[in-house]
């Protein structure tokens, strides 16, 4: 599908900017604030003139006032490294899903391109794929898109493995954006009972699945938005009777009797996984927006992400 | 348990198989469809959840696989007809002769809506399930069905019986056969070996029937010259029901009614009528009756055929028919018309009488000759020979034929009598001198009478012998058969190759012998018989005070009783079909509806 939007969409994200909750230090100059003090036009405070430093930065007056050399310090306005790590696991090779993630990434690049933010795309599966070259300004929207357009759906996920093969590598840090559905093989593919309930427990405790990914990234600094795409087949069976599921990751085939009882609490089930995820992510100052596949993709955008306070 | 469409084996084997193909289709049908889903780690987690499935939901496949497999037995079983078959005397076995009484009464219909043919047919199938060779007969048919071990075959005879018209026959005697039990409701006695199990289906029901219904002549229109009545009819009329109850008489005349009344007869009573039937009218009588308490149907209608409603019509050819105008002109049964030699001509009257003259060839109509010419071709000694005459015959010995019948010889005179002997015609009276006086012809279609003298060489004419010998003349060519208007249905015997037909227009079929032939009549109903190139017809009534009688029964008390009986030993295929269907409805309760709620 052709990731192409409509100007007036583009003009209403033109108008947006990604929020990151820290002030990150950039590498080249752009409009956001940076924790450095060097050259901008917003004053942040004074220190003791050293020699070497330019003089053209003395405060005169205040020397005037108090007798010594002080020099003028400004924040300095730098860009911000936005890292979208998009799922492109056989779990989000639902058309609808995997539209949407891919949809949201592209405005997400967009805004951030606009507003001069180095931009890198990193899709996963059960480990880092390959990533786009960073780059900056608009005009390299389109060449997103056909990056975008490129990506198809295979493999297993392991959220853990590819957060921490992106931790493994040095960057610099920025705003991690993660598009995902959160769904792993995890308990399922588990070969025994034991198996199954010592994962089920790393769960709990945050050490396995998305959550230990999620861990990893805001341990080492970044700010962490985690998208959460979700479709209607992740929330709901959507079926009764007797049907096999087959887990397309993993290939594995589960029997199961779909009675309504059974969709309820399977409807439960996935209604608790996202709140888990989402009462993760506040614990842990992580954003967290959930994208339905079956809404409107500017609905998605423009009063979901801004609710979100990812964007503003 | 016995089986009445296989052997046991067959029968249990088929249930079997049922029940295994049943079950290898639930699994088969199972076979879920394939859903990919991104994960199964939800829904691992619903289902290791174990208080999500309730009792029921973790035993519903379980019993709905028992389900599906008692359907199929139930169908099987519906297929193989099982029964229970109880009591030693019930249960036939070994070799077993079965005889079904099939009497017009068996007809009547019991308080439970079946007739008595009903249940002695489902009698008889049990019966014939617990037996392992079957013969069937019936009292009227005889034996119908040989010594078989094939149920079906059996099945199919029992169902391809009626009650039949005919009377007893013989008791049908079957070599080896161990036990012979006959079913009957004893409304007509039997003496029977005492080997003989009797199983009665008799039940006790009212009925009205018509006993008698017939058409005589009235002495008044046996007056010459009486015009105005043809006859009368009798009517009897039973209520062999047990109370006493209102009875709708109807009598139609062709398609006049003329009676239409009802009368209240008691317990036992009998109503008669006699009816004065004019002269005008349809030849045709149809008797109903209709009452409340009524069992059997087959004797509510009479019919009757009025012979001499219509006349019959006489053409009389000769140059000096005087003496035989005055005969017949005065008898109402005959419209005679007289012409002469030249203007004869073959015409479509019931008889012709020939005056001293004979065309050249036969008519085919029925004729009645007096003296021929002694040059008729078709007569013997015609041509070169002279034919053989006698001068003053005596006539002395009276003759059997019905054409001679009552005629008194001795009151004839001849003075000269033709020999009418011909190839074809066979003398019915001769002179003392072997001289052939009377001959007559019965071909297949066609009837003639020579008389070898006439009124100018005899004093025929005045001779008392002469009106009867013309009236049975005419009667036996004009109204060749039946003797008796009125009989019972069944196996009837025509004299003379006869074509019958009833009257709604279907042709009986009949079986030629050389002299007759015989066919049966099956319903009551008016035949008509057309034989020697006549016509007549025939009235065929059930009307018999002991078949109607189906209130009484001459079976002793202690006979068996083949209904109403335990409903155990009824068939159970319907039984096994309708616990299908609700197994059936069970199913789909307990699978299909779970998705629509």
């Amino acid at each position: 599908m052709a990731l192409r939007f409509e100007n007036d969409f583009l003009k209403k994200l033109e108008y947006l900017h990604v929020v990151s909750k820290r002030a990150l230090a950039g590498q080249n100059r752009a409009d956001r604030l940076s924790p450095k003090r060097g050259r901008g036009l917003e004053f942040a405070d004074h220190r003791p003139y050293a020699a070497g430093d330019d003089y053209r930065h003395i405060d005169w007056k205040a020397y005037q006032r108090l007798n010594r050399l002080l020099l003028r310090l400004f924040d300095e306005e730098r860009d911000l490294s936005i890292y979208l790590m998009l799922d492109v696991s056989r779990s989000m090779a639902d058309p609808a899903k995997f539209d949407m993630a891919r949809r949201i990434a592209a405005a997400l690049c967009y805004v951030g391109l606009a507003h001069l933010d180095r931009l890198t795309i990193i899709p996963f599966g059960n480990d880092l794929g390959r990533e786009s070259s960073p780059g900056r300004g608009k005009g390299r929207i389109f060449r997103v898109f056909d990056t975008l357009e490129r990506l198809e759906p295979a493999g297993p996920t392991d959220l853990r493995a590819a957060c921490k093969a992106f931790a493994s590598r040095p960057r610099q840090l920025g705003l991690v954006v993660l598009i995902s559905d959160f769904l792993e093989p995890g308990v399922a593919g588990a070969s025994s009972a034991a198996e199954s309930a010592r994962v089920e427990r790393s769960v709990t405790k945050d050490t396995h699945g998305p959550q230990a990914g999620l861990k990893i990234l805001r341990t080492i600094g970044h700010d962490v938005f985690a998208v959460h795409v979700t479709s209607e087949r992740d929330r709901d069976p959507g079926v009764f009777g007797t049907v096999r599921f087959v887990d397309v990751e993993t290939g594995e085939v589960r029997e199961v009797e779909v009675t309504p009882r059974l969709a309820a609490a399977y409807v439960q089930a996935a209604a608790t996984h996202a709140e888990a995820l989402e009462h993760f992510c506040g614990r842990y100052d992580i954003g967290y927006v959930r994208a339905d596949a079956e809404r409107p993709f500017e609905d998605v955008i423009l009063r979901t992400f801004r609710q979100g306070r990812f964007l503003a | 348990m016995t089986f009445a469409a296989l052997t046991s084996v067959y029968a249990w084997l088929l249930v079997i198989a049922a029940a295994a193909l049943a079950a290898a289709l639930f699994f088969i049908k199972l076979r879920p469809p394939r859903i990919l889903i991104p994960s199964l780690s939800l829904w691992q987690r619903v289902l290791d959840a174990s208080t999500e499935l309730t009792l029921w939901e973790r035993i519903r496949r379980t019993v709905s696989l028992v389900v599906t497999v008692a359907i199929a037995i139930a169908l099987a079983l519906s297929v193989v007809r099982p029964s229970r078959i109880g009591g030693a005397v019930a249960a036939g076995g070994g070799r077993t002769l079965i005889v079904l009484d099939s009497s017009w009464s068996m007809r009547a219909k019991t308080n439970g809506r079946d007739t008595r043919w009903d249940r002695a047919i489902a009698e008889a199938r049990r019966i014939a399930a617990s037996s392992d060779q079957v013969a069937i007969a019936t009292t009227a048919d005889g034996l119908v069905q040989g010594l078989t071990d094939d149920s079906v075959l059996v099945d199919s005879s029992l169902g391809r019986l009626s009650p039949s018209a005919f009377g007893d026959t013989s008791w049908p005697t079957v070599s080896g056969v161990q036990s012979v039990h006959f079913i009957t409701d004893g409304a007509v006695p039997h003496h029977l070996d005492p080997s003989i199990v009797i199983h009665s289906v008799f039940e006790s029901v009212g009925n009205v029937a018509i006993t008698a219904f017939d058409v005589r002549p009235s002495l008044a229109a046996a007056r010459r010259g009486s015009d105005s009545q043809v006859g009368t009819a009798y009517l009897e009329i039973a209520n062999f029901a047990s109370k006493r109850q209102t009875v709708h008489i109807t009598i139609l005349r062709g398609t006049a009614k003329i009676v239409d009344t009802r009368t209240d007869l008691a317990a036992g009573e009998a109503y008669r009528q006699i009816l004065a039937l004019p002269r005008q009218g349809d030849a045709a009588l149809h008797a109903h009756v209709d009452a409340p308490d009524n069992a059997l149907d087959v004797d509510d209608d009479g019919f009757a055929w009025i012979a001499r409603a219509r006349p019959l019509s006489v053409v009389v050819v000769g140059d000096h028919t005087e003496w035989l105008k005055r005969l017949l002109t005065g008898d109402p049964d005959i419209r005679a018309t007289f012409v002469a030699p030249t203007a004869d001509r073959d015409n479509r009257e019931d008889v012709t009488i020939f005056d001293r003259w004979a065309p050249s060839t036969l008519p085919a109509q029925p004729a009645l000759y007096f003296a021929p010419p002694d040059d008729t071709p078709w007569l013997a000694g015609s041509g070169d020979a002279a034919p053989a005459e006698e001068r003053r015959p005596r006539w002395d010995s009276p003759a059997d034929h019905e054409v001679l019948r009552g005629v008194d010889p001795l009151t004839l005179r001849i003075d000269r009598a033709r020999s009418c002997e011909s190839g074809s015609l066979t003398p019915v009276a001769r002179s003392s001198r072997g001289t052939p006086l009377v001959c007559v012809e019965e071909a297949p279609d066609r009837r003639i009478i020579v008389v070898g003298f006439g009124p100018a060489d005899s004093n025929l004419a005045t001779a008392p012998a002469f009106p009867v010998l013309v009236a049975n003349a005419i009667e036996w060519l004009g109204r060749p058969e039946p003797r008796d208007l009125s009989v019972r249905p069944g196996l009837t015997t025509f004299t003379g190759p006869a074509r019958v037909t009833r009257d709604d227009g279907e042709s009986v079929p009949l079986t030629h012998l050389t002299t007759s032939a015989f066919g049966v009549l099956s319903a009551p109903g008016l035949y008509t018989i057309e034989s020697a190139g006549a016509r007549n017809t025939m009235a065929v009534n059930a009307a018999d005070p002991q078949r109607s009688n189906v209130a009484r029964t001459t079976l002793a008390s202690n006979t068996t009783a083949a209904a109403p009986r335990n409903p155990l030993e009824r068939p159970w295929w319907l039984a096994c079909a309708l616990a299908a269907f609700a197994l059936v409805f069970a199913e789909w309760w307990t699978w299909q509806r779970r998705l629509t709620v």
